[in-house]
């Protein structure tokens, strides 16, 4: 238990103390002036060394003092409190930031109701001079209002806190605090710290240094020990099965308990009806992942959960996906007829993720109906069609389309069409080696190339190339892959919001064997899917990302922001859908499921996204506060872990603050003393 | 006639003194001079100086051997007689009192202070010296002149009169009022000093005695309270000059002993020189009575006129 005081400036009163050493030195005897008609003589006696210098009454003297010292004690309020509490006492005010954890895991158990009591009692022990913040945070950072005296009106913001859906970032809220106490000028400062204090919130460079002198106070409502069961996440596998879509759910179930924990009940629920259930045992800290059978995706926008168990934090045992139809990428190939385009159709037709809708046509017979509804057109060793049409596949790859050219003996191209590609494409050469030459350079920067990048990620270097077509261009501009001797093999011309492709050599067995090679599928499926820009759908995000849900192709059709769509949140509020001149935005500030819907139609769903918690944020792994009060700057007896403080009643706060009236009985007992002893005194003086 | 008298005073040699505490009763100062006076004693007094004076007393007829220049001719001319002017030049001297009204003079233990008994003591001289016929002037001041009054003869009711609205305040010094006095004064007289002189004997001697070296007749009556000799105070206090305002914390029974000797010195030391410069001097404590005063004065005139 410590001492402080309500009312301290009262103690400025204990300069009254030397009153009484005044009255017995200077002015003990002091009666009304005396007009005395000079002071001639009496300046000519040195009278400093007179007996008026001595205290005759050493006892009158204490007792004065102490009564005087016990009457100022008792008007400064003492309070008794925990040592953990400082009041402001004689040091003058503090400015005082309270960090309040407010992320997910503060769910667990009873952590946030211990969080918001260690709050709530060092806002009630604040002294009325301190200067209080109050902080919230998870990810971000946000203050209850300005730093204030007024401590009611943030004992009635935490009252409405409520725990988030986000993780722990503990540089925002630091870094809040520092900006705060830097603009203070009160004498103390102080950072009181309220958390779980996990160590996934702790990055090593937090960049905070709070300035010097500042108390950082952790109050850690972590326990002793948890365990806590997680949907680490899920994963699909897409058949598509009578024209429908199935997919196979596969969830990570996460143990991040102690002991191991058996019988694990895992539920996959599709539209809100239970699909099935698993039951898996996991180790001590170990996981485990769990198939389902797969489900028909019935239609659009179909929602889907897998949850797990029970614990103490039950929010990160569900996790929420969204599924939809896969809708097949529709690509028109014109040939010159024969075989020409064999591989190149099987490949395409055997794609899943996604599927391709591959029509094969002759160059000669193409009409422009035959672009719509194609996403990519593939001239596969054939000519531009004459007339019109190499203007209308200039519109074509101008509105977002994608031309592939593949080279080949039977390749020609109008010299009106020219600028569509990006050279001029020669006549067909033969590799002197007849080993055939082989790719030298390939650009993984590049979005169709880029998954190659990585060891074991496709082979190029098994393909012999014997046959090409050099092309012949200014630059190095838009060059995807290069032969070992130099001459381009793949280059890309962007033009408006589509693109050409120019491959010099043909897609079939004869010019090279590449069409023979295991990383011919996915090369074509990757030049396929770039030309059409296709962006596979995202079945969730994660709380705190904001999903522009064109990007993520969950939902959105051009044009529909006309129709006025609102969010329906996870928590049944209706609010506008965020329509910009870059898309359509929604924040996922929640866990469930965010719907797009369109009032004016019923409610027709247009979109929906599903937000999931941060997984990390379920490893509850506690971290040393005394490693975040390193490095912030603050030492001394700073950081060490306070627990959060005992509930106290007001009897109790009452009691706590009763010493006055001890302090003023006794000093009124001393002066009854002080005049019996100065009666008995000035009696026998007399 | 009313003679006022306390039991201790009867006891004083000298028979009717009268005590200051009955006289401030008295408002007025001719009465209480004539009360002082009448009941004192008629002595004699003779004027220091022999001469001329303007100061016109009476006509008398003419008779031989008088001095034509004193015939007044106007009167001739109304009466047709011949009547010579006299004047009392003749036969009186100047008599002027310097009255100290400065702030040390404010004070006083028994209800009547130094500036009360001076007003007493200069109305009752004044007076006195009137019935002599002595011509009687005033010179009041601080550090420096506040009121002057020219000796003559009718100016007994101007004297009183000034006396009686004397306000005590100023600070004291002798040296620049006297000095002053002095240009003013250019016949010889009898002039009484009534102070507190609360300055250094020398500077007192150093403003005194140029009146003495003029011709004058000096007499200095040093006023001092009971109080201020014996330091009779018993409670410490914070002392108060009455002429500066500085303030000094006193224990009266640590300084009396000294401060009385400091005071002893300093009137012996004043006696000592005013008697080297023939001035006359004149300690009196205000508790004593008036007739004390007056008598002390008497006999030192008696004794001027007798080695004269």
């Amino acid at each position: 238990m410590g001492l402080s005081f309500l009312a301290p400036l009262f103690l400025a009163g204990l300069i009254a103390l030397g009153i009484p050493v005044w009255i017995h030195l200077i002015q003990r005897q002091r009666g009304q002036v005396v007009r005395f008609p000079s002071l001639m003589f009496l300046e000519r006696i040195p009278y400093k060394s007179v007996r008026r210098q001595k205290i005759r009454h050493w006892l009158l003297l204490l007792l004065r003092s102490a009564a005087l010292a016990l009457v100022i004690a008792a008007f400064a309020r003492p309070l008794l409190e925990n040592d953990s509490a400082g009041g402001s006492g004689f040091l003058g005010a503090r400015e005082v930031v309270i960090l309040l954890d407010r992320s997910y895991s503060m769910g667990y158990g009873g952590r946030w109701d211990q969080a918001r009591h260690a709050v709530r009692t060092t806002i009630s022990e604040l002294d009325r001079e301190d200067r209080a913040t109050l902080v919230y945070f998870d990810v971000a950072a946000h203050a209850a209002r300005e730093p204030s005296t007024d401590h009611a009106r943030l004992l009635s913001s935490l009252e409405t806190a409520a725990v988030g859906a986000a993780s722990t970032r503990y540089g925002p809220p630091l870094k809040l605090a520092q900006s705060i106490l830097e603009s203070s000028a009160l004498p103390r400062k102080e950072v009181i710290l309220v958390s779980d204090f996990q160590r996934v919130g702790f990055e090593d460079e937090v960049g905070v240094l709070l300035p010097e002198g500042t108390e950082f106070t952790p109050i850690s409502v972590a326990g002793p020990g948890s365990s806590n069961l997680t949907v680490g996440g899920v994963t699909f596998r897409r058949q598509a099965f009578a024209g429908q879509t199935r997919v196979s759910v596969t969830a990570r179930i996460v143990s991040r308990s102690p002991d191991p924990v058996e019988k694990v009940d895992v539920v996959l629920s599709v539209s809100d009806l239970v699909m099935e259930r698993r039951s898996v045992d996991l180790e001590a800290n170990g996981s485990a992942t769990v198939t389902f059978d797969p489900v028909t995706v019935p239609g659009p926008f179909t929602t889907g959960t897998v949850s797990a168990g029970e614990d103490p934090l039950p929010e990160d045992n569900r996790f929420h996906f969204v599924l939809s139809p896969e809708e097949a990428v529709p690509v028109l190939v014109l040939d010159g007829g024969g075989s020409s385009s064999l591989y190149l159709r099987q490949a395409l037709e055997i794609g899943s993720e996604p599927p391709f809708a591959v029509t094969v046509k002759r160059a000669s017979q193409f009409r422009a109906a035959d672009l719509s509804g194609s996403r990519v057109v593939v001239l596969n060793d054939a000519s531009l069609p004459g007339g019109g049409a190499g203007d209308r596949i200039r519109d074509f790859v101008s509105s977002g389309g994608g031309l592939l050219v593949v080279a080949g003996d039977r390749t020609g191209w109008s010299a009106e069409s020219a600028d569509l590609l990006p050279g001029t494409i020669g006549s067909p050469v033969t590799q002197a080696d007849r080993k055939g030459g082989k790719l030298g350079y390939l650009d993984y920067s590049h979005p169709a190339l880029e998954i190659f990048s990585a060891p074991r990620s496709g082979d190029f270097t098994g393909a012999r190339f014997y046959r090409y077509r050099p092309l012949e261009m200014n630059g190095s501009q838009g060059v995807l892959a290069r032969f070992d001797d130099g001459t381009i093999a793949l280059v890309e011309k962007r033009i408006a919001e589509g693109s050409v492709m120019v491959l010099s050599s043909t897609l079939d067995a004869v010019w090279n064997d590449l069409v023979l090679q295991p990383v011919f599928l996915p090369l074509v499926h990757q030049l396929i899917k770039h030309m059409a820009s296709y962006r596979p759908p995202r079945a969730w995000a994660t709380v705190g990302q904001v999903v522009a849900l064109d990007q993520w192709n969950i939902g959105a059709v051009p044009g529909w922001e006309e129709a006025h769509p609102v969010v329906v949140t996870p928590s049944k509020q209706r609010i506008p859908l965020d329509v910009g001149r870059q898309g359509a935005f929604i924040q996922a500030s929640e866990q469930g499921f965010f719907q797009v819907e369109e009032p004016d139609a019923g409610g027709r769903r247009l979109a929906v996204l599903a937000a999931n918690l941060d997984p990390q944020e379920s490893d509850l792994t506690p971290l040393d506060p005394r490693v975040i009060s390193e490095a912030i700057g603050v030492g001394g007896n700073s950081g060490e872990v306070s627990p959060p403080p005992e509930a106290t009643t007001p009897e109790d706060r009452e009691r706590r603050q009763s010493l006055w009236w001890y302090l003023l009985a006794t000093a009124f007992l001393l002066l009854a003393t002080e005049t019996v002893v100065a009666n008995r005194l000035s009696r026998i003086a007399r | 006639m009313t003679v006022f008298r306390t039991e201790a005073q009867t006891e004083t040699p000298g028979g009717s003194f009268l005590d200051p505490r009955v006289l401030a009763r008295i408002d007025n100062l001719e009465l209480l001079a004539r009360t002082v006076v009448d009941g004192f004693i008629n002595g004699l007094h003779r004027s220091p100086y022999v001469g001329l004076s303007v100061d016109f007393a009476e006509h008398r007829a003419y008779m031989p051997g008088d001095d034509i220049r004193w015939i007044d001719w106007r009167l001739y001319a109304r009466t047709d007689r011949h009547f010579v002017k006299q004047f009392e030049a003749d036969t009186n001297a100047n008599f002027v009192l310097l009255l100290d009204t400065s702030g040390s003079m404010d004070f006083g233990t028994r209800g009547v202070s130094k500036l009360d008994y001076a007003r007493f003591l200069a109305s009752s001289l004044a007076y006195f010296s009137s019935k002599q016929r002595d011509r009687v002037g005033l010179v009041t001041f601080d550090h420096e002149v506040i009121d002057y009054v020219p000796p003559a003869v009718k100016h007994l009711n101007v004297v009183l009169n000034t006396i009686a609205r004397l306000q005590p305040g100023g600070a004291s010094a002798l040296g620049p009022p006297l000095v002053k006095v002095t240009e003013a004064l250019k016949r010889r007289g009898v002039l009484v000093l009534v102070s507190d002189l609360y300055e250094e004997p020398e500077s007192v001697l150093n403003a005194v005695k140029n009146l003495r070296y003029r011709g004058h007749d000096v007499i200095v009556f040093h006023l001092l309270d009971r109080a201020e000799l014996d330091f009779s105070f018993d409670k410490a206090a914070p002392f108060e000059d009455l002429e500066t305002g500085e303030r000094l914390p006193v224990v009266p029974d640590h300084l009396r002993e000294q401060y009385r000797s400091l005071v002893q010195a300093h009137t012996a030391e004043l006696s000592r020189r005013f008697s080297d410069n023939r001035i006359d001097y004149v300690l009196i404590n205000t508790s004593t009575p008036l007739d004390h005063a007056l008598f002390r004065y008497l006999s030192e005139r008696q004794r001027l006129s007798r080695t004269r």
